[in-house]
């Protein structure tokens, strides 16, 4: 991860530029190029509509460079679960934006598309950062996938709450928790004076695992305690049950029995339905990341001004922020013409690092609907080491934005200084790993005595058979 | 002569036979294509290795085995059996209740009827989605806001392992209670009435009636409608999915949703989650087989 | 004035003593009751409906602030679900005739001609009952995709044609009929096929109108191989969008019970105007079950 985190310092650090290359973008590039793609990013039906013409209009700039191939929009909602028949059936769209959690399996299962040829067609292949390639790549270095974007996990703040508790500073910001401890201090005090959860937590099928592991690794389940690692032989093994581990999972059980913040329903709120109580004034805290802030604000009707997005409380053990994100991957049965024209429609999305008037012209209309939606403009977590593409980015964001930086510095200082460390998903497995975890979840914050040990135990057994089937004994 | 004549009859049963088969021939080919062929591959792949939905080897039962070696199977096992109870003390007993006091009302009965069979016709998709809202724990949740008015404290439901399952029984008994009702109610209107006033001259009570003739009458009903609704109890799978996703803790889990999460929740192992998909085609068959042989004079299908 | 009697186990003379008659006003409140629970959720999700996001998560009313449609405007707007009603009602109508035809001559071959070998069918059509229909989803998918028929309603009408339980009781009702009638017709020369649609179909209309019934609620509802084959948004039927919308993140809660009022309105609209038919038709039929 420190490659990413590097890449990250180096997005926010460098200044602008002066002169930004311009390419000839109404121009004919290949004529010859025949072959219909249809695309899974399109926005949905109930899409804003600036979105939608935004998509137009890429489209339309296709239709100029390359008039013989045929755009066929066609949204899609990755699931894993229907994904697999529509590969397998042939109907798969030729592009589609599954997370970063997926690929791997993917790959393994010959399930998408190769497109290593035309990167290389396009000059890019390099400047591909190697910790993306490591997840979107198999074993002979072939790439099945590009980065959509990244995000890093931090914590969502209604201030609203903050300031009804008196959790406030003389210059009006939120005095936010700063470690794992004071998180269910501050909880205790919000749901005292405001009757509100202090947090929400979403512990529903994987997500309550997904944001445990990062709790988990600020307890310490690093290294030698890490969930999941390679032994000696080579062999997936998991641990749940070291002293850190069960010290994060009664951490768990005290949010819910000892300070009492978590929201009611915790077991059946999903990601959604976080974002819901946070925007609403239900919650005051979420786990959530950066790439995420239009949720409660814009969706939900959160004003951008009550709004903070703070770095990942610290464990007692370390300071992690767990980094992932969504990537385009693309249909198992593609042809080469298509895969070029795919590397041309995501030139024009802006997704290659190439710039020219175009391209930022979408990208400042980008910002500007995020902006009237009352959706916070940041500056986003580039997947490329290139360093004139971020820089031009980074000067389009601070021209669009519309939120106090403040509310965000500590977020973005600490990704930048380094003074959190990012971490990527646990390697193999991860959604069954979260599925595991979830269930001890559910089960520590319904059942007021329930045995914490036993219950990571009975996990760790259930998932370490998981990972003999899967892959050990494979 | 007489040879030839059965010859003939031969000839014409035979043609009658074939004409017979042709009639059924596209009903059959439905069948083939969208029944039959695709439970066999699903059969066949329960004994294969797999790679996503394509066999790789041939392992034998190596998939039961270490499907059923699992905590999480016999924990579904154990909740599809309770779901299935449930179902018995809600879902069984209650349209023959409904059948009953809407049967003995006489202004109104139209309107009762169309009353109970409404929630019968409506999407249960949508209807699921409904009830993941309606069984909010919070003070604005709807139960809540009236146990509020009755001066009760505020509860939650679908988080709560003991109710959960009533729970999720009782919202597809909601679905499915009217139209059920409305068929012990034909079985009922059935019995003749003379046989309640013969009872009645006798001095049997409204309750004896009720005992000795209603209840009797309509038993061969019942043990139909019953293995049917076992049957369907026994695949349980969206309400679960959309209301609980098997929480809290696997407390709501259902041996159908195991399958679906072999399947697609991440291990896109089809293998074992034919696996189970047969395991339940075998309880039920062994249920059924129970059935019918405690039943064999009745049964029209053996 | 109508004399209204009593049909039930308690009879006219029954009602002269009290404590039949305070269990008859007993039965008479339980039954207000059920119409309660069986109507109450469905006037909560409307009302909800009128709710937004903050007021549907925090307001302890069940009553709505005000009752102003702009919501449901809005939310039909957000869905653009006007064509998706059109789809649906292409892909029942399609489902309901092709369940009839070919369900029905199945039937018809079980039931009433018996061929050698019927037995075996029957058989196996009851065994398919018991087998779960999720698991072969993806194996049926596939198979659809290699006759090429993807993205279009022909297999979700002819996945109608093969249904056990309507077979099921298409064999029930024929093996009840008078065998003489149909037996009579086929001395007069009409072949077995002709004999099905002169004689037999026109006596079985209760179980045609059952089977109808069954499934126009089932196309209505399924979304599951719709939303796999009708890929393209043009296609999508309601409940096909219903379970978009309901996947996709960003939508809110207080929008999701609108569109669940929406996909419930039209089968509710329909269910009073055939009420009547309805609930008799369903009684008649499922007796002989």
């Amino acid at each position: 991860m420190s490659k990413l985190s590097k890449m990250i310092s180096l997005l926010l650090a460098i200044c602008l530029l002066a002169g930004i290359p311009s390419a000839l973008a109404e121009e004919v590039i290949d004529a010859n190029l025949t072959c219909t793609i249809t695309l899974g990013n399109w926005p949905s039906d109930t899409a804003p509509a600036a979105e939608k013409e935004l998509f137009e209009s890429y489209r339309a700039r296709m239709a100029k460079q390359y008039p013989n191939v045929t755009l066929v929009p066609d949204y899609y909602s990755y699931t894993l679960s229907n994904y697999v028949p529509m590969a397998k059936g042939g109907t798969a769209p030729s592009i589609f934006q599954p997370p970063f959690t997926d690929p791997q399996l993917l790959i393994s299962q010959n399930l998408v598309g190769d497109v290593t040829d035309a990167l290389e067609e396009f000059g890019v292949l390099d400047q591909f950062s190697p910790s993306y390639m490591e997840m979107l790549s198999d074993e002979n270095g072939r790439i099945f996938g590009l980065p959509r974007d990244g995000y890093v996990l931090g914590m969502h703040i209604n201030i609203q709450l903050f300031r009804e508790a008196g959790l406030i500073d003389e210059n009006g910001l939120p005095l936010y928790p700063k470690t794992l401890e004071e998180l269910a201090e501050y909880g205790r005090i919000i749901r005292e004076e405001t009757g509100k959860a202090g947090l929400v937590f979403p512990a529903s099928e994987t997500y309550g695992g997904w944001l445990f592991t990062n709790i988990a690794w600020n307890f310490g389940c690093v290294g030698e305690s890490a969930l999941e690692y390679q032994d000696a032989d080579g062999r997936w093994v998991c641990n749940f049950t070291s002293p850190e581990c069960i010290a994060a999972m009664e951490y768990i059980r005290d949010l819910r029995w000892e300070y009492d913040i978590l929201n009611v329903d915790a077991t059946t709120t999903d990601w959604a339905g976080a974002h819901s109580l946070l925007g609403t004034g239900e919650a005051a805290m979420n786990f959530a990341a950066d790439d995420s802030v239009d949720q409660p604000t814009a969706n939900k009707g959160l004003p951008v001004e009550d709004f903070a997005l703070i770095p990942f409380p610290a464990g007692p053990e370390g300071r992690y922020a767990l980094a992932g994100g969504t990537c385009y991957m693309f249909a198992p049965d593609i042809s080469y013409e298509q895969s070029i024209a795919l590397m041309a429609y995501l030139k024009i999305l802006g997704k290659l690092p190439f710039l020219d008037d175009d391209i930022i012209a979408g990208m400042r209309a980008d910002y500007a609907a995020k902006r009237d939606r009352g959706a916070p403009v940041l500056p986003a977590i580039s997947a490329w080491n290139d360093e004139d593409y971020n820089a031009a980015k980074q000067e389009i964001v601070d021209e669009f934005c519309n939120v106090d930086m403040r509310l965000y510095a500590d977020f973005f200082d600490s990704i930048s200084e380094g003074t959190i460390t990012l971490k990527a998903e646990e390697p193999v497995y991860a959604q069954q790993m979260y599925r595991e975890l979830t269930s001890v979840i559910q089960r520590v914050i319904t059942k007021e005595d329930a045995d914490v040990e036993k219950a990571l135990r009975k996990a760790e057994a259930s998932f370490q058979e998981y990972l003999d089937d899967e892959i050990n004994n494979y | 002569m007489v040879q030839s004549k059965n010859k003939l009859k031969g000839h014409a049963k035979l043609r009658g036979n074939i004409q017979s088969w042709l009639i059924m021939l596209p009903g059959l080919l439905l069948m083939t294509f969208f029944v039959w062929e695709p439970l066999i591959e699903s059969i066949q792949m329960s004994l294969f290795k797999t790679r996503n939905v394509e066999l790789e080897s041939f392992i034998g039962l190596d998939n039961f085995i270490s499907v059923i070696g699992k905590d999480d199977f016999l924990q579904a096992l154990l909740n599809t059996f309770s779901y299935t109870f449930w179902s018995l003390i809600i879902g069984f007993v209650l349209p023959i209740f409904l059948a009953m006091i809407i049967g003995e009302t006489t202004r109104g009965k139209g309107f009762f009827r169309t009353a109970v069979y409404l929630p019968n016709m409506l999407p249960g998709l949508a209807v699921i989605i409904l009830w993941s809202a309606f069984f909010s724990g919070s003070e604005s949740g709807v139960l809540n806001i009236i146990l509020k008015r009755l001066g009760l404290p505020a509860q939650s439901y679908l988080t709560n392992a003991k109710w959960v399952i009533p729970i999720i029984i009782a919202v597809a008994t909601w679905k499915g209670a009217g139209a059920t009702a409305l068929i012990y109610m034909a079985g009922m209107a059935s019995i003749s009435p003379e046989l309640y006033e013969a009872a009645a001259i006798d001095g049997a009570s409204v309750w004896k009636r009720v005992i000795h003739i209603m209840l009797p009458a309509i038993r061969k009903l019942a043990g139909t409608l019953l293995i049917l609704q076992i049957i369907s109890v026994f695949q349980i799978m969206y309400e679960p999915m959309v209301l609980t996703k098997g929480g809290p803790d696997n407390a709501s889990l259902s041996l159908m949703q195991l399958m679906w999460q072999y399947a697609f929740g991440g291990a896109m192992n089809y293998g074992k989650a034919s696996a189970v998909a047969v395991i339940v085609t075998l309880i039920l068959l062994l249920m059924t087989a129970i059935y019918s042989y405690f039943n064999r004079k009745e049964s029209d299908w053996d | 004035m109508k004399k209204i009697q009593h049909t039930g186990v308690i009879r006219e003379y029954d009602l002269h003593a009290a404590p039949v008659k305070a269990g008859y006003a007993g039965i008479l409140f339980l039954c207000g009751l059920v119409v309660v629970v069986a109507v109450f959720p469905l006037l909560w999700v409307t009302l909800a409906g009128f709710k937004d996001l903050k007021e549907f998560l925090s307001s302890t009313s069940i009553l709505p602030r005000s009752l102003n449609p702009e919501p449901f405007v809005s939310t039909w707007k957000q869905l653009a679900i006007s064509k998706n009603y059109l789809n649906s009602l292409i892909s029942v109508a399609g489902s309901v005739i092709s369940a009839l035809v070919f369900n029905g001559l199945l039937g018809y071959g079980i039931g009433i001609l018996k061929p050698k070998g019927h037995g075996a069918v029957k058989k196996l059509i009851m065994l398919s009952l018991l087998m779960p229909p999720t698991i072969s989803i993806v194996p049926l998918f596939m198979n659809i995709q290699k006759i090429h028929l993807g993205n279009s309603f022909l297999p979700l009408w002819l996945s109608f044609g093969a249904n056990a339980m309507y077979v099921i009781l298409f064999v029930q009702f024929f093996e009840s009929l008078p065998v003489s009638i149909i037996e009579a017709s086929r001395i007069d020369g009409a072949s077995r096929l002709q004999a099905f649609f002169r004689i037999v179909l026109p006596m079985s209309k209760p179980i045609c109108a059952v089977v109808s019934i069954f499934a126009i609620n089932a196309a209505w509802s399924d979304f599951l191989l719709p939303y796999l084959v009708l890929r393209g948004a043009d296609k999508q039927t309601v409940m096909v969008r219903l379970f978009v919308f309901s996947t996709e993140q960003t939508v809110n809660a207080d929008a999701l019970m609108r569109s669940v009022v929406f996909a419930m309105l039209p089968p509710i609209i329909l269910f009073f105007i055939f009420q009547k038919q309805l609930t008799e038709n369903t009684v008649s039929v499922g007796v002989k079950g």
